[in-house]
């Protein structure tokens, strides 16, 4: 039980684990991809905010620089207006230009021809000749003409470049600036789209990638630079997402990824899963080897508990109610570990205790029983002796001293009209109700039988097949009988399988009658009986008796024997007695041989003495 | 009392030791009940049995009847005791003694 028991109970633990460890996995990797999609958005909000900080930015300096370079523009206009000398001589143009820190200075006149220059070739140059500087020829008819163009990239080196013109003061013509606008130039070099990517990162090993047109246009690794998303690993259904998560294999690496559009550029951020479950798999070993703790000490307590409480419990009630299956009903059961075992413990012993009384109560019964059967089997019994009042021919006298249970001896005697006197002893073979039923049977039967006129052996004879007929339980009686003609004397007798009667002629000793004798009553179908004479003379004595006499046990488990019965009755003290004295004496004898062993069988004597015919 | 069996085939031993009464015919009775299942010879040794009453009768006569239906049943090594108690009852008669 234990065994089965531990194996229920593992089987639950692991599945307690199992489920445990299931739904707490289930739960953190939820979590981590709920905390990895919030971080990425978080962070691609960031990078859209840093491009619009990084416009503003632009923005901010653009109108610094331009309003710088208006402000020199008008500056230069006012000292050519108040100076013209100054267009013709180079080196107060050049201090002019050092001093507003340009790099060229142009100034045209009414037609818009190139007249004063830094750096000397532009002089004649046609400011309608190109796009650009045919901006600036709105100033030849607008005395407040201002413009400050977009910068542009130049030369070889493909600097930026940037021009800013007005009106020249008092003449119609153009007075320009050009220069290197490096504020603005550095102000957009660290607004580069470009530069994007690597100013985020995601987690520790997240990144955002920037799309333009299908291109990445921003990656922390150069290579990719120019090439096209799907060649860097999404799928075009993945690109055509909206702003939900997904899961790309980049570059031979799994990762969470979410997308989003803004002006033009498309912004994804991507995680590596095994970034992302870093946390859940740490927590997941953490449980394991809190839960494997957890759960070995839940099993070792509630293994040790049961095993205490309740195990140990059924054992000791089941030891228990073994030793009172085995008949001890004065076990009482104490498993007190718990209440139900008390309960259980005083619901056995009160069961126990009940069926105790009943038995007691049946034993009661029984003996009672058992004392109302001695009861009728020693009333049917002849007991009063001076039941042949008048009958001095012959002297009858016989008792029986049960043993404790009900036994199977009888004897029996009885007048056959005037003249006969039937003497019957007898033993049924076992004990109690049945033994004493089928005595009862053989005792009327034989009376029955010798009643109706029947010599002693066809009376044995009837009697045993009656026996053998209605004798399921084979049982059998051991029995001899005798009938006295009280005028002649003559005795004539039949042994069925009895202890042989012991007979003394008057005056003389008792011997024993011995004579082969037929086979019990009952015993065997068919068995013959053969009857025997014997005459009584006057003072003769016949000694009927069972086995119960000469088998009695003294406390040493001697036998009272043959012998002692011989003897006793051929003692000098007992000559004299008549036949009730001798019985009484004979019985004083065994007491005293036996001293208070218990006896175990029913003793019987009878003793007759033939006194001869009456006279006259 | 002790029974001790010992069984050839269809041949069955029993040896009885100590006292055959009341008591203990019950516990004969009991061996023969279980043991004679496919028996057809029985023999009982009584050589050290020290005493035998009507009850032990009994169960022996028992036995004697239930055999003699098939090849019957030897009683051997009676020692003087018993066999006057087989003697006065009539049983020697219809037991097989040996």
């Amino acid at each position: 039980m234990r065994k089965t028991f531990q194996k229920w109970l593992f089987l639950f633990v692991v599945v307690a684990f199992i489920v445990t460890f299931c739904i707490s996995f289930s739960i953190e990797s939820r979590q981590a991809k709920g905390n990895a999609v919030g971080l990425i958005r978080l962070k691609m909000e960031d990078a859209r905010k840093q491009i619009v900080v990084n416009r503003e930015n632009i923005a901010t300096v653009r109108s610094i620089v331009d309003a710088a370079a208006l402000a020199k523009a008008r500056a230069f206009a006012k000292i050519v207006a108040l100076q013209p000398s100054v267009l013709k001589r180079g080196e107060e143009l050049e201090d002019i230009r050092r001093r507003l820190d340009v790099d060229e200075l142009h100034v045209s006149d009414e037609r818009g021809i190139l007249i004063a220059d830094i750096p000397a070739e532009y002089i004649g140059y046609d400011m309608a000749a190109s796009e650009q500087s045919a901006e600036f020829l709105a100033a030849l008819h607008d005395p407040n003409f201002a413009l400050v163009q977009e910068p542009r990239r130049k030369g070889i080196s493909g600097e930026m470049f940037q021009y800013a013109g007005v009106a020249r003061t008092g003449t119609p013509g153009i007075v320009q600036i050009g220069y290197h606008p490096k504020r603005l130039q550095a102000a957009v070099e660290v607004a580069d789209i470009a530069n994007l990517s690597a100013g985020f990162r995601i987690g520790k090993s997240g990144k955002i990638i920037v799309g333009e047109a299908g291109k990445i246009v921003s990656i922390d690794n150069p290579a990719f630079l120019g090439k096209s998303l799907k060649e860097y690993g999404f799928s075009d259904k993945q690109l055509r997402r909206g702003e939900s998560e997904f899961v790309a294999n980049l570059q031979g690496v799994r990762y969470l990824c979410l997308s989003s559009s803004y002006e033009g550029y498309k912004l994804i951020g991507i995680l590596p899963l095994s970034e992302m479950y870093v946390g859940r798999n740490e927590m997941g070993l953490f449980l394991v080897v809190c839960n494997l703790i957890l759960f070995a000490v839940v099993f070792a307590l509630v293994s040790v508990l049961v095993q205490r409480v309740v195990i140990d419990g059924i054992y000791s009630v089941n030891r228990s109610l073994e030793r009172i299956t085995q008949g001890d009903l004065n076990e009482r059961v104490e498993v007190k570990t718990n209440n139900e075992f008390v309960a259980l413990s005083e619901g056995i012993n009160s069961t126990v205790t009940a069926l105790k009384e009943a038995i007691a109560e049946a034993a009661a019964r029984i003996d009672a029983e058992l004392e109302v059967a001695r009861a009728i089997q020693r009333s049917s019994l002849p007991g009063v002796f001076s039941s042949f009042p008048g009958r001095d021919e012959f002297d009858v006298y016989a008792t029986m001293g049960t043993a404790k249970e009900v036994g199977g001896d009888f004897y029996d005697f009885f007048l056959i009209g005037e003249n006969r006197l039937a003497v019957v002893i007898a033993d049924v073979s076992g004990k109690g109700i049945p033994a004493s039923l089928f005595m009862m049977t053989t005792k009327t039967l034989l009376q029955n039988l010798t009643e109706a006129g029947a010599s002693p052996e066809r009376v044995f004879s009837e009697a045993n097949k009656y026996l053998c007929e209605n004798n399921e339980i084979g049982m059998f009686v051991t029995a001899f009988m005798g009938i006295l003609e009280l005028d002649t004397g003559r005795f004539t007798y039949v042994n069925a399988g009895h202890n042989p009667p012991l007979f003394r002629k008057a005056g003389g000793r008792y011997s024993w009658l011995k004579s082969p004798p037929g086979f019990v009553l009952g015993g065997m179908e068919g068995t013959r009986y053969r009857e025997r004479e014997l005459l009584f003379q006057a003072g003769d004595r016949l000694f009927l008796y069972t086995d119960g006499v000469t088998e009695a046990l003294n406390l040493r488990e001697e036998l009272f024997s043959d012998l002692r019965l011989e003897e006793t009755l051929n003692a000098d003290v007992a000559r004299e007695m008549d036949v009730t004295t001798l019985l009484k004496h004979v019985q004083g004898e065994i007491d005293r041989f036996t001293d208070g062993a218990d006896q175990a069988d029913d003793i019987t004597m009878l003793g007759l003495e033939y006194k001869g015919k009456v006279k006259g | 009392m002790v029974v001790t069996q010992k069984r050839e085939e269809k041949h069955l031993v029993l040896t009885l030791e100590g006292r055959l009464d009341t008591t203990t015919a019950p516990q004969l009775e009991e061996v023969l009940k279980s043991s004679l299942g496919g028996v057809t010879h029985l023999t009982l040794d009584l050589a050290k049995l020290v005493y035998v009453s009507s009850a032990g009768l009994r169960v022996i006569l028992g036995a004697q009847k239930q055999m003699s239906k098939l090849d019957g049943m030897v009683v051997k090594n009676v020692n003087e005791t018993v066999m006057d108690v087989f003697e006065v009852t009539g049983f020697k008669e219809i037991l097989t003694l040996e």
